[in-house]
């Protein structure tokens, strides 16, 4: 069956009365989760899991990719009115994002941010359904050298992401490295500085961290400013859509995120976080606005959330070709074929055409009813920013604390949640970026596992790390960019600190 | 005495030889429990081999006995958080889980401080399944048959490299085992992270072979990408016939990742007897079975005192390895 006639089918199966509702049950359900910080996609996905052994495995399906969906696309609302990331993939989104709702622009953000979602994730529908076969083959040639590669060079090019000084940034991101290494070690199953404490063995959390460094801190200081202002910003209606010059220049970011999430979807590891802050230094660097990034600029929200949304796309490339889930989500969906007797891999697309295309039609309808739900929902959002600062202060404190520990089950996660608000207070008190933390405990973990594997591989062998082409060619793009991105700022005057 | 009082009055009253009145308040309290609904908790994560089959069997015991029980995943710290929490519940029935042969008895070997060390420390309640390890290599390899491969891993020490998913995992301590009983190095990688990292290294030609389990690489088997030469148990794999049992092949390696149902130590005897009971027959519902067979699991139906065992037995096994590996390292 080509492209075209799969499509064709796989429409026929996704427009069946139950599938539709499956769609849009799931892209409600998870839009709310998204919206809820702490509950990201993983959480949101991985409670529904059950109910979908109760359908047929196409409907089932269905329902995860449109609560996976719906989370990424509700994931930005909070961190964009109110700093609060509710995933790690929306860091970065916030950093701009945040600074467009103190100016006003809150309802026009959201409105790029919900447009920029559907194009990266309708191009990527369109990627995956014209090139699957091909783009399998391309985490094949992704080995140790290659992730450590990537992973060691994207530490050196995001660590300073969010501005500040070469000394706070690396003070941060060291810090965040340093968290990554708590936890039971990748490699050999060691404790590290577990202290007895069997929770810890799974490691410092990302979702409470996130949730704290951001969260907790602006509540923080949402309470501090809040004697002395009183009062949020006041949004106006006629300020809920986008200007046409802010339409004009998101275009360009959407597309160029697209494309890097697309890429990063396609290899093992956080796909959508990492494709989220690739696309933010990649609009630092290329876009024709890139002095404005880090002070509120559209395309520093248009970007990322466009590329998260690719990730999440392409990365059901190797879920369905080769049969591995090289995310999370993925581990769950392949679950839930197997508990229905479904066997991923290769053959999929022959022995189950009904849920290879019916899943990838029903992501496009996906997500034409979340753009449908989402744009009339960009008022409703905004005017969260109405409610007292009596009333939403203890609600953010009381969600954002269920959401970190709905994730494991765990009180330990609840105390992260509060110790990170601390630091990220502090931080910002300090003009410490938060942004390099994340990056740090994201990518430490990592670059340490693989290039463990890589001398467990290699026997030894350190020139391993450079073998091949792409290798030494990611290295060397990262170091570009690095020595680069260190003379572009030697010739400003001396760089202001980003909140973020 | 009134039928909710502690389970523990009601066995000294059996005890006292009221025989009658025992047997009366006995059969009351079994009919007692469940009173409310059940919790199972599965030590890992969702996604993977565990998850599915506890779903499954909690879908059956559900039915056989009329409440709803809820599955939640705890995972982390090798599986021990979930499990601890299994066996620091409190013994009334209500709660259970799944442990493995990996989690109930290599854990303690490699971690001090748990809450078991011993199959003394919990109930066994039924053996749910097997799921033995295969050995994969790519189609393109060189090596037709097992012998084939195990003769060149014999002139070749050190140089055959495996993937495993994880240190000290049921598919690397099976080959730790092959090397201990057949006096080869194979050189294990351990690639963690789960998302089957282990089978691409093998697909993208870094690594000469593969151990891992059936479900995971069955798509690219059938899909002609890689070839099963042995699959370590003692007879043939219904799931790859055309691979040769470890033991047929003369190497009395088999290691399987396990399955089990445990509750917490100290269950109220009828409590335990009709618990054992109704699990025995969710494994045997044709639901379950039809499952298993579907998922390549090997069923081997056991439960109470013939589980505990082989429990027993493992562990045996286990530090047998461990000692072994200590000396080689």
């Amino acid at each position: 069956m080509g492209a075209l006639e799969g499509l064709l089918f796989g429409l026929s199966v996704a427009v069946q009365p139950q599938n539709l509702m499956a769609a849009l049950a799931g892209a409600l359900a998870g839009t709310v989760i998204g919206v809820l910080p702490g509950l990201g996609p993983v959480a949101g996905v991985a409670l529904v899991l059950p109910l979908t052994f109760a359908f047929d495995p196409t409907t089932g399906l269905i329902m995860m990719a449109g609560i996976f969906y719906g989370s990424m696309y509700g994931g930005s609302t909070t961190a964009i009115l109110m700093n609060i990331p509710g995933e790690s993939a929306s860091v970065v989104t916030a950093i701009d994002g945040y600074k467009l709702t103190q100016k006003g622009r809150a309802g026009a953000v959201l409105a790029i941010v919900a447009v920029g979602s559907f194009v990266g994730a309708t191009l990527a529908i369109l990627g995956v359904l014209f090139a699957a076969p091909v783009l399998a083959s391309v985490a094949l040639l992704f080995g140790p050298a290659e992730f450590f590669a990537l992973t060691a060079g994207g530490l050196l090019v995001l660590s300073r992401i969010s501005g500040g000084s070469f000394a706070a940034a690396g003070f941060s991101c060291l810090l965040g490295v340093a968290l990554g290494t708590v936890g039971q070690e990748a490699v050999t199953g060691h404790n590290r500085y577990t202290f007895g404490v069997l929770e810890l063995t799974e490691g410092i959390g990302l979702v409470p961290v996130v949730v704290g460094l951001y969260g907790i801190a602006e509540i923080l200081s949402l309470v501090e400013t809040s004697l002395r202002r009183g009062e949020l910003v006041k949004v106006r209606f006629r300020e809920l859509f986008p200007r046409r010059d802010e339409w004009a220049r998101a275009v360009a970011p959407w597309l160029r995120g697209t494309g890097v999430g697309f890429f990063f979807g396609l290899i093992p590891g956080p796909a959508a976080t990492l494709a989220s802050f690739a696309s933010y230094r990649l609009e630092q660097a290329v876009s024709r606005y890139r002095a404005e990034i880090g002070h509120g600029a559209i395309e520093g929200a248009a970007g990322p959330e466009t590329a998260n949304n690719a990730a999440a796309t392409s990365a059901l490339v190797p879920l369905l070709s080769l049969g591995l889930p090289f995310t999370p989500i993925g581990a769950l969906m392949i679950s839930a074929m197997m508990v229905q007797g479904v066997q991923p891999g290769p053959l999929l697309v022959q022995q189950h055409p009904d849920i290879f295309w019916g899943l990838i039609a029903s992501l496009y309808i996906g997500n034409v009813m979340l753009l449908v739900l989402n744009l009339p929902l960009v008022g409703v959002w905004v005017s969260l920013l109405r409610i007292p600062v009596w009333f939403f202060v203890p609600m953010l404190l009381i969600v954002a604390s269920i959401g970190a520990y709905s994730v494991h089950n765990s009180m330990l996660d609840l105390w992260v949640l509060a110790g990170a608000g601390l630091v990220g207070y502090a931080f910002n008190k300090c003009n410490i970026p938060l942004a390099p933390l994340v990056v740090g405990l994201i990518l430490g973990p990592e670059v340490e596992k693989h290039l463990r594997e890589g001398l467990i591989l290699s026997q030894g062998d350190l020139l391993y790390f450079l073998e091949g082409p792409i290798a030494p060619v990611v290295w060397g793009a990262a170091l570009l960019v690095a020595v680069i991105g260190a003379l572009r700022r030697r010739r400003q005057p001396e760089p202001a600190v980003l909140e973020g | 005495m009134n039928r909710f009082s502690l389970p523990r009055r009601g066995l000294l009253a059996a005890a006292a030889g009221a025989a009658t009145l025992g047997a009366a308040s006995r059969l009351a309290r079994a009919a007692a429990w469940p009173s409310r609904d059940m919790t199972f908790i599965v030590p890992y994560a969702p996604g993977g081999s565990t998850d599915p089959v506890s779903r499954t069997f909690c879908a059956q015991l559900e039915k056989i006995l009329g409440v709803n029980i809820a599955v939640e995943n705890r995972p982390g710290g090798g599986a021990t958080i979930g499990t601890g929490a299994v066996i620091r519940a409190r013994p009334d029935g209500h709660t259970i889980g799944l442990g493995s042969n990996s989690s109930l008895m290599f854990q303690p070997l490699i971690n001090r401080g748990l809450a078991w060390n011993s199959a003394d420390d919990f109930t066994s309640v039924v053996k749910l399944v097997d799921l033995p390890p295969v050995l994969a290599v790519r189609a393109d390899a060189p090596w037709r048959s097992f012998e084939e491969f195990m003769a060149h891993v014999r002139a070749n020490p050190r140089r055959v490299r495996a993937s495993v998913s994880g240190l000290r995992t049921t598919p690397d301590l099976t080959i730790q085992q092959l090397n201990r009983k057949a006096g080869v190095q194979i050189a294990t990688v351990p690639f963690t992270g789960g998302g089957g990292e282990a089978l691409l290294a093998l697909l993208g030609g870094r690594v000469e072979a593969n151990c891992g389990f059936g479900p995971s690489v069955k798509g690219q088997v059938e899909a002609g990408n890689i070839r099963i030469l042995a699959v370590f148990q003692r007879g043939r794999y219904e799931m790859f016939p055309e691979a040769v049992s470890s033991v047929e092949a003369g190497y009395d390696v088999t290691l399987p990742a396990a399955y089990y149902v445990i509750a917490p130590k100290g269950l109220p005897a009828e409590v335990q007897e009709k618990l054992t009971q109704t699990s025995r027959e969710a494994v045997a519902t044709p639901e379950f079975t039809a499952f298993a067979r579907s998922n390549g699991y090997t069923l081997d139906p056991k439960a109470g005192d013939a589980m505990k065992a082989e429990l027993v037995e493992y562990q045996e096994t286990f530090r047998e390895l461990l000692a072994f590996l200590n000396q080689r390292s």
